[in-house]
């Protein structure tokens, strides 16, 4: 079966591509690190940098990532809200909000590599890779979408997605441009589908309403009912993964799920429903009376499905 | 009461031993790099082994509250392959400066041959080079001396008394340990090295000071509650309940949080597990809650 790649949905532009972009991230991590070091961290930090600058060895390299987690403090990187516009200024779609200060110092160590362009660099990531601990694979897929042509590391985020460590997947999934822009469509359907699996939330994956697509609403319902058939409650998560895909059958499913006693189920089938062109099959009811405005107000996007509970 | 074991082979572990230690008051644990039961032939079976005890282990003994921490290390059966433990010596700075890696461990000798102490020389000089506690096996044949070279090498290399930990140790062997200023840690087996009325007699003749339990539990006969096991029978014999506490979770936590590996702190706190990683059918609880006395519900 052919896949779609990024380009047949996504004619954007590809991620990173000039030297002004990497040092507008450069003096964005570093002004976001700045507070965090204290004196000893501070030395330390200034030689990583210019050792790294100067060009390190594979496992020479490796090894300043690792030693990281000794000298840095193991505190959110916590960026204001100017920051964070900054960031979705220089890239859009990212969002370091989450980070922390290990991850950020590893992905600037990262950013660092004067042989990022050079055709080793790919070969040489999947060593890092291939040695790398929870953390470590943290801050090399949080650095994915930051690489100047990112694209060649599509291969090896959907094989980040295969971890069974939620944390690893959502540096590959969440918060990112990067799936959005660099997955074809089999990767990017079993990204998100994984997410509803493992709990991953699908309101921080980027892009997702402009990826929606007839395949992904195929396993989408199919999942659906896999749940109801075991007696599961159908994560409410998955009714975003349909938006006007899936016809009579994703109709059917939804109003399954409106006519259920899950009442978080209920709220995110209106949502779906009214991404499907069919919010007017929802029927006044005092569970749903806020839902509704927000129906109402057209505020269906991926991030509507959130505080869904009373 | 809450325990340490810091010697504990979790890879070799089932989900319900980490139900049944969490149950049983078991907060932290340390999993030393040794060998598989049988010898590894290639360096990459090192590389994958060393990446699952800092990586997905630590992350499965997180859904159980547990905090895992690891030492890392190449065993003395295995430094008798000496082409491959040259190549699984220069894995060590790629592995032992990680995250959580509270000591290099568990290392020493085996049977005693030069293969062994080149190994053993080579990994206290990257311990002292890179201030890290070690870890030392000490061998089943020919242990009281065993344990004497390996004192005296760490010594003459300069490792810190403060920072060697002597494990395995047993009625023969304890006296050596503590007068050099070592950590003395005794395994809790059932039938080999230590069993739980033996360990009380020594801490009766012994004291506190020192000395650590752990269970050295792996994918041999062993124990992974040996440790609130003797505790409780330590308690259940009159032993104070500080050298109880002391020997089952201070002592331990003293020597390998001098790594600055262990946030003391947050140990201290009652354990969270964290919900948010228990379901989906890639975690490893799969959603259910691990009974035997109950049909399997899903």
């Amino acid at each position: 079966m052919p896949h779609g790649g990024p380009a047949t949905m996504n004619p954007t532009r590809a991620l990173m591509s000039t030297d002004r972009i990497n040092q507008d991230l450069a003096f964005w991590l570093d002004a976001a690190l700045e507070p965090h070091w204290g004196e000893e961290g501070a030395v330390w930090w200034a030689q990583a940098l210019e050792r790294v600058g100067a060009g390190l060895s594979g496992s020479t390299f490796g090894a300043t990532l690792s030693v990281a987690s000794r000298h840095t403090p193991r505190v959110a990187l916590d960026p204001d809200a100017d920051a964070l516009a900054q960031a979705d200024e220089i890239l859009p779609g990212w969002n370091p909000e989450r980070w922390d200060v290990l991850e950020a110092a590893r992905v600037r160590l990262l950013l660092t590599r004067p042989d990022l362009e050079k055709d080793t660099f790919p070969q040489d990531l999947a060593t890092l890779c291939q040695h790398a601990d929870e953390g470590e694979l943290r801050a090399i897929y949080k650095s994915l979408a930051l690489l100047p042509e990112a694209e060649r590391f599509s291969t090896r985020a959907a094989e980040g997605c295969r971890t069974n460590i939620v944390p690893v997947f959502e540096s590959v999934a969440c918060d990112t441009p990067f799936p959005f822009t660099c997955f074809d469509d089999l990767a990017w359907n079993q990204m998100l589908i994984k997410g509803l699996f493992i709990g991953a939330p699908l309101v921080r994956i980027v892009g997702l309403d402009r990826r929606l697509n007839p395949e992904l609403a195929r396993m989408a319902l199919d999942l659906a009912e896999e749940r109801r058939s075991a007696g599961r409650v159908v994560q409410p998560e998955l009714w975003m993964c349909l938006g006007t895909h899936g016809g009579q059958r994703a109709l059917d499913s939804l109003q399954h799920e409106l006519a259920s006693d899950h009442v978080v189920g209920r709220r995110a089938a209106c949502l779906g429903l009214a991404r499907a062109g069919h919010g007017d099959l929802v029927e006044p009811d005092s569970q749903l009376t806020l839902i509704r405005e927000r129906m109402l107000a057209g505020d269906t996007g991926r991030r509507s499905f959130t505080q869904l509970e009373d | 009461m809450r325990f340490f074991d810091p010697h504990i082979h979790m890879t070799s572990r089932t989900t319900d031993d980490y139900q049944a230690m969490a149950d049983a008051g078991v907060r932290a644990v340390i999993e030393p790099a040794f060998w598989l039961g049988q010898p590894r032939t290639t360096v990459g079976s090192f590389v994958d082994y060393f990446s699952s005890i800092v990586g997905w282990e630590r992350f499965r003994a997180a859904q159980f509250g547990i905090s895992h921490y690891c030492a890392i290390g190449l065993n003395s059966k295995e430094a008798n392959n000496e082409g491959l433990a040259r190549e699984v010596l220069e894995l060590l700075p790629l592995y032992a400066l990680k995250e959580g890696v509270v000591a290099v461990g568990e290392i020493g000798y085996d049977e005693i041959t030069a293969a062994e102490e080149r190994a053993y020389q080579a990994q206290l000089e990257f311990a002292l080079e890179h201030d890290m506690v070690v870890m030392v096996h000490s061998p089943h044949r020919d242990k009281k001396n065993g344990i004497l070279r390996s004192l005296d090498v760490a010594a003459e290399i300069g490792i810190p008394m403060g920072k060697l930990v002597i494990d395995h140790n047993n009625e023969e062997t304890v006296q050596g340990v503590l007068d050099r200023g070592a950590w003395a840690a005794f395994t809790i087996y059932p039938d080999t090295k230590m069993g739980s009325q033996r360990m009380v007699e020594l801490l009766k003749q012994y004291g506190p000071e020192r000395m650590i339990v752990d269970s050295s539990a792996d994918w041999g006969v062993s124990d992974p509650l040996a440790v609130p096991r003797t505790a409780a029978l330590m308690l259940e014999q009159g032993v104070d309940p500080e050298w109880v506490n002391l020997t089952c979770w201070q002592n331990a936590l003293d020597v390998y949080a001098q790594s600055g590996q262990i946030d003391v702190a947050a140990l201290e706190r009652k354990p969270q597990v964290d919900q948010s990683q228990l379901f989906g059918e890639n975690s490893v609880l799969r959603g259910q809650e691990p009974r035997v006395d109950a049909a399997v519900a899903n």
